[in-house]
């Protein structure tokens, strides 16, 4: 497999699970600050390994049993509802209709519950570590989603995306042990856009090829689709503005 | 063991599917451009026709969003 194929599958991987990653901190930070760091700790990794064995079961799976132009299917579709879904919402929240993300808002909700829950410094927190435990695995399923998706061309293809991801892991949770609060300065919506058109040029991509259509100068093709994808999401973010100039003050969650 | 079964499809559900509409219109997409590839008629041009299928539904979609919100402010 050459380079272009493994950054295909490590670049997207990579900014995806960072996103994944700060809105999992932002949870295991909160509980660690308010009740101690050995049983949010406990079930950080408690969730990891049960991502790695879904990685591995789902991942090896998929590679061995399925036939390549199924598979080519079946990821494409999946890549294209996901990305399309993050899309959406960052348009939404760049016109101002759907609000922001607020890390340093979640912390301070958070750590307001977990005061709130009191805590016996004699018997082993099995708050911090049920808490822990789900905010990573619901966070770390969407990294395990985009691994085994951009993984899913071969063994090369899924240790680029693995090392990509494990890579955001690192860089977020060591930049959130050294400041030791919500990683708020990243700007999550920005990589939630960048990551949702790649996703979805990546899921049409991928379809078009499991059902036998030629792309010009095949991956080549990746950046005009996810250009037409830019210029879409961009024009769209102007139309919605013409539209509800007030989005900004809005507070409408459900459109 | 059903609230557990439920939760797993709460969750896979919900990773794909924010927007039932957008969902769905983009599975219609899918099932269109097969059909066409099947048919051989535009079989090599089928990804682009995905393509703008796709960008279609988005923008149609975040344009009925707009309007909703205008509405909920009027």
């Amino acid at each position: 497999m050459d380079l272009m194929s493994l950054a295909i599958a490590a670049t997207p991987a990579f900014i995806a699970s960072a996103v994944e990653f700060v809105e999992a901190t932002t949870i295991v930070l909160a509980v660690g600050i308010t009740r101690g760091w050995r049983a949010p700790l406990a079930g950080t990794a408690l969730a990891v390994l049960t991502l790695a064995v879904i990685v591995a079961a789902l991942g090896v799976a998929l590679v061995t049993v399925v036939p390549e132009h199924l598979l080519l299917g079946i990821v494409g579709t999946l890549l294209l509802l996901f990305g399309l879904r993050w899309l959406r919402k960052a348009i939404l929240r760049f016109a101002g209709i759907v609000a922001v993300h607020d890390e340093e808002e979640i912390y301070r909700r958070e750590v307001a519950e977990l005061r709130a829950q009191g805590l016996s410094r004699a018997k082993f927190d099995w708050v911090g570590l049920v808490v822990a435990y789900k905010a990573t695995l619901l966070e770390g399923i969407e990294v395990a989603f985009i691994v085994i998706a951009f993984g899913a061309k071969g063994v090369a293809a899924m240790n680029a995306a693995i090392v990509g991801a494990v890579a955001a892991g690192v860089i977020v949770v060591a930049l959130a042990a050294v400041l030791r609060s919500p990683l708020t300065a990243v700007p999550e919506n920005w990589m939630k856009f960048g990551v949702g058109a790649m996703l979805s040029s990546f899921g049409i991509f991928w379809f078009g090829e499991g059902i036998g259509a030629k792309w010009p100068g095949d991956a080549l093709s990746i950046p005009i689709i996810l250009a037409t994808f830019l210029v879409a999401s961009w024009l769209s973010v102007r139309l919605l503005v013409s539209l509800v100039p007030q989005g900004a003050r809005l507070e409408a969650r459900h459109v | 063991m059903s609230s557990v079964l439920r939760g797993i499809w709460d969750n896979a559900y919900g990773l794909l599917v924010d927007d039932g509409q957008l969902a769905v219109g983009a599975i219609a997409a899918l099932i269109v451009t097969w059909f066409v590839a099947q048919s051989g008629a535009l079989r090599e041009n089928a990804g682009w026709l995905l393509l703008i299928l796709v960008l279609a539904l988005v923008v149609a979609n975040l344009y009925r969003a707009g309007r909703n919100a205008r509405r909920q402010v009027a």
